[in-house]
């Protein structure tokens, strides 16, 4: 795992050409510039700049400028690959060695060596204020066992790990940074070892971060700073764009790219993301602790149109937790809730509600989330089912629904992607899982299936394993997918080599400003 | 007067900090998942409420809060970890700076209209005014401020569409962003400004002792700048003091749509959270500034008629 990724050989190459007259005859177009500041719309204030700290998902938007990860993922397919950790291996199932590679600087100069990672991973585990623990939960000890390797034992085999360690858990905090700070955090302060370096940050005002001189990937990053701009309403934000206030801005509702593609100075860049909007189900209690219902459930869901519909055809239409670019995918599961609205009645008959049922649902009041629930409720109607959506604030509602109160019998919000398959399905689908609504058993072999996803290192293992994981979580539709959101991405036609990623939070790792 | 008013303000920010802060706890919702995060489980929810001391007693919290607000501190806020008085800081100038700029306009506006009106009632002139006043209660702020940003901002580029700047480097490029919220929220006050000074003007211009001074020989103009004007000044205060706390109000949406981080903001951000010291420390500050807004306007008031302090 040691040798220069796709794109870092890429790069040198372009640099060697770049130096020559032909190359910089041939590349005149697309060869990256240093400098400018990249302004961007972003849709929310962090919960907090200190990885360890923070909990929303949003919150990677910021965070992956300044901060670098043990391991990266794949764009495309996020296999993991390597980033500060320069190789790893697994020497038996429950010892994983890392490699960190030299030469590396946290902002404040403190080196990135082994006992900084140490240092981190313990406290990302058992650090009171941290909100990552359950992520390092099979790690047992972190040792140092070379001035630039670190070895983690851990207490059950999971092969999920590298995978963590691209998120969360594997950004790298200044030891120093965070030993210096009264409250043992440096959740106003941060000090990463990332392409950018922390400049300021106003809550809900603005962010700047300014590039990182010492930064250990070559040539990067080109622009000398990024201003982030917290711009709640996603309109105004878009409206920032066209103006040419900011250069560019990531979650742009669907049904502003109609708009965008008019502005001639605007370009729009999409692709699939694990985001995926889905029913949550309560299946501790009527009606859906009868998985006919839930099934019926799901058959009454013309995904196609919905995609359509709800989000200007710019998703993928979700038939369960993983968008087909992942590379744990599994078409025969997606094979399984074609729509069949006659199936759902016939369901539902079998189930006792041959007239039909009542189904009281929790959902979001936002513009958008309202209009999905239009759709979706004239597609139950067709199947038999009289649903009724009861809106509160995302705060509110999900604490109503995932917490003590029990409220609904499904919630119709999103799943963000994780790094890693595994944290996915641990998180819904076992009996303690908080978004686990209604804290009721899975099938045994379900929680096995998800524990054995962890077992084996072996790529075609845990495809395999996976393919068990999903089907036994449809078969007994525990949940109900329903599309995965398109990343959109609003930028100025100045703004070159944005690559939007499967997880849907962006990185601007090749991202370069035209004069 | 001014020592006993400030006793006054007293109890209402008591009651209204304690109001606001029930009113959060009551709702459901809870600033605990939100600290949990994406990868919330039960076991971190229930300790994250022991660290932040969300599992005391709602009183005690309360009184919490209210022990660091007397030495002067209004604590910070939950999520992030600002201080809610730097938070506070920088926010209320942004949202000052719109609201005497509409202040301003719907004066600068209104004031003419409202004259004009009075002097001919039922003309045609009159008709007009009460036309455009109508259409200045009726027509939304946020929609007035997105039609202003699609036309002046998007299509004529005279005007930024979003944000805002400070006041120290720029005063221009201040006044520059915060023009067209202004415009959008002084639609109303200029609307106001015009049929309550018409009003209070044709009550004035119908009493007996204009008509003595019509009978003196003075001329309209005079009459209506030097006797109305003066006589009326005293609603035109009490109509300002009501119209700057309407306008505070105004901003919790304009702001949105102009993505200017003000007051209204802060305070929607703190209270979608339930990050409920920063809904706290806007609530304490916004009822100061009101208190201080109909302190200066009962001030102003007694300055111009005597009759008031007695």
């Amino acid at each position: 795992m040691t040798s220069t990724t796709r794109r870092e050989a890429m790069a040198l190459i372009s640099v060697a050409l770049a130096g020559t007259a032909l190359g910089s005859s041939a590349f005149a177009q697309g060869t990256p510039k240093r400098g400018g500041i990249l302004r961007i719309s972003a849709p929310a204030n962090p919960s907090s700049l200190d990885p360890a700290t923070g909990g929303a998902g949003s919150d990677h938007a910021f965070l992956f400028t300044m901060y670098d990860t043990l391991t990266e993922w794949d764009f495309e397919t996020l296999k993991p690959k390597p980033g500060l950790a320069e190789s790893w291996s697994f020497t038996d199932p429950t010892t994983l060695v890392l490699n960190i590679r030299s030469g590396v600087t946290f902002h404040d100069g403190t080196p990135l060596d082994a006992e900084a990672v140490k240092f981190n991973l313990e406290r990302n585990k058992s650090d009171p204020k941290s909100n990552i623990k359950a992520d390092l939960a099979s790690m047992a000890s972190a040792e140092v066992t070379g001035p630039m390797q670190v070895t983690l034992k851990l207490n059950t085999p999971d092969a999920a790990l590298p995978g963590i360690l691209s998120d969360r858990a594997g950004m790298m905090v200044s030891p120093t940074a965070l030993k210096a700070s009264s409250a043992g955090n440096v959740t106003r302060t941060p000090v990463g070892a990332g392409a950018y370096a922390f400049v300021s940050w106003a809550d809900g005002e603005k962010i700047v971060v300014k590039r990182n001189e010492k930064y250990w990937k070559p040539n990067r990053p080109y622009p000398d700073g990024i201003e982030l701009s917290i711009i709640p309403e996603l309109t105004t934000g878009s409206r920032s764009v066209t103006a040419g206030q900011n250069d560019l801005m990531y979650q742009l509702p669907p049904r502003q790219k109609a708009i965008m593609d008019r502005v001639p100075s605007v370009k729009v860049a999409n692709g699939p993301t694990l985001y995926v909007f889905q029913i949550f189900l309560n299946w501790a209690k009527p009606p859906f602790d009868n998985v006919k219902v839930r099934q019926a459930f799901n058959f009454a869901i013309d995904r196609e149109t919905f995609v359509k519909a709800a989000l200007a055809g710019l998703a993928e239409p979700a038939y369960m937790n993983l968008p087909k670019a992942h590379w744990a995918y599994d078409k025969s599961v997606a094979g399984l809730y074609p729509y069949n609205p006659d199936k759902a009645k016939q369901l539902l008959a079998e189930a006792g509600f041959k007239d039909g049922l009542s189904i009281d649902l929790l959902g979001y009041p936002d513009q958008d989330s309202v209009q999905r629930q239009e759709i979706l409720i004239e597609q139950f109607r067709k199947a038999g089912m009289n649903v009724k959506f009861s809106n509160a604030p995302i705060a509110e509602a999900s604490a109503a629904f995932f917490g003590a109160e029990k409220r609904g019998s499904g919630l119709l919000a999103a799943w963000t992607g994780r790094p890693d398959p595994s944290l996915t399905y641990s998180l819904m689908f076992t009996k303690d899982a908080y978004y686990n609504g209604g804290r009721a058993p899975v099938p045994a072999e379900l929680e096995a299936a998800i524990k054995e996803s962890r077992a084996s290192e072996d790529i075609e293992m845990r495809r395999k394993a996976f393919a068990t994981v999903q089907r036994l979580v449809m078969e007994n539709a525990f949940v109900a997918p329903l599309a995965f959101q398109f990343e959109l991405v609003a930028m100025n036609k100045k703004v070159q080599g944005y690559k939007p990623n499967l997880l849907g939070k962006p990185k601007y790792d090749d991202v370069w400003l035209e004069s | 007067m001014i020592g006993g008013r400030l006793l006054q303000a007293l109890p209402v920010i008591l009651l209204a900090t304690f109001m606001v802060f029930a009113l959060l706890k009551l709702v459901p919702g809870d600033i605990a998942v939100t600290l949990a995060g994406d990868n919330a489980t039960d076991a971190r929810i229930t300790e994250i409420r022991k660290i932040y001391g969300l599992d005391r007693p709602f009183l005690v919290q309360y009184g919490a809060w209210l022990g660091q607000v007397a030495q002067g501190d209004l604590s910070q806020s939950l999520l992030t970890g600002e201080k809610v008085a730097t938070s506070i800081g920088r926010a209320f100038p942004n949202t000052l700076l719109i609201v005497a700029i509409a202040l301003v306009l719907a004066l600068l506006t209104g004031i003419p209209m409202g004259l004009i009106a009075a002097v001919k009632p039922n003309g045609w002139v009159d008709k007009a005014v009460s036309l455009v006043a109508s259409l200045g209660v009726a027509i939304p702020g946020f929609w007035l401020a997105m039609i202003l940003v699609a036309e002046i901002s998007l299509k004529l580029n005279w005007l930024p569409a979003t944000g805002a700047k400070s006041f120290s480097p720029s005063p221009v490029e201040a006044i520059r962003h915060a023009l067209l919220p202004g415009i959008a929220i002084a639609a109303y006050g200029m609307a106001e400004v015009a049929r309550q000074l018409r009003g209070s003007l044709l009550e004035v211009l119908s009493s007996q002792y204009v008509r003595t001074l019509h009978a003196k020989g003075l001329s309209m103009t005079r009459i209506l700048w030097l006797h109305g004007l003066k006589n009326v000044s005293v609603n035109l205060f009490t109509i300002i003091s009501l119209l700057v706390n309407r306008m505070l109000a105004a901003t919790v949406v304009i702001e949105a749509v102009f993505a200017i981080p003000g007051m209204g903001s802060l305070i929607v951000r703190g209270a979608l959270q339930r990050d409920f010291p920063i809904v706290q420390g806007v609530v304490f500050a916004m009822v100061i500034v009101v208190i201080a807004v109909n302190l200066i306007a009962d001030l102003l008031c007694a300055a111009v008629d005597p009759r008031i302090e007695q």
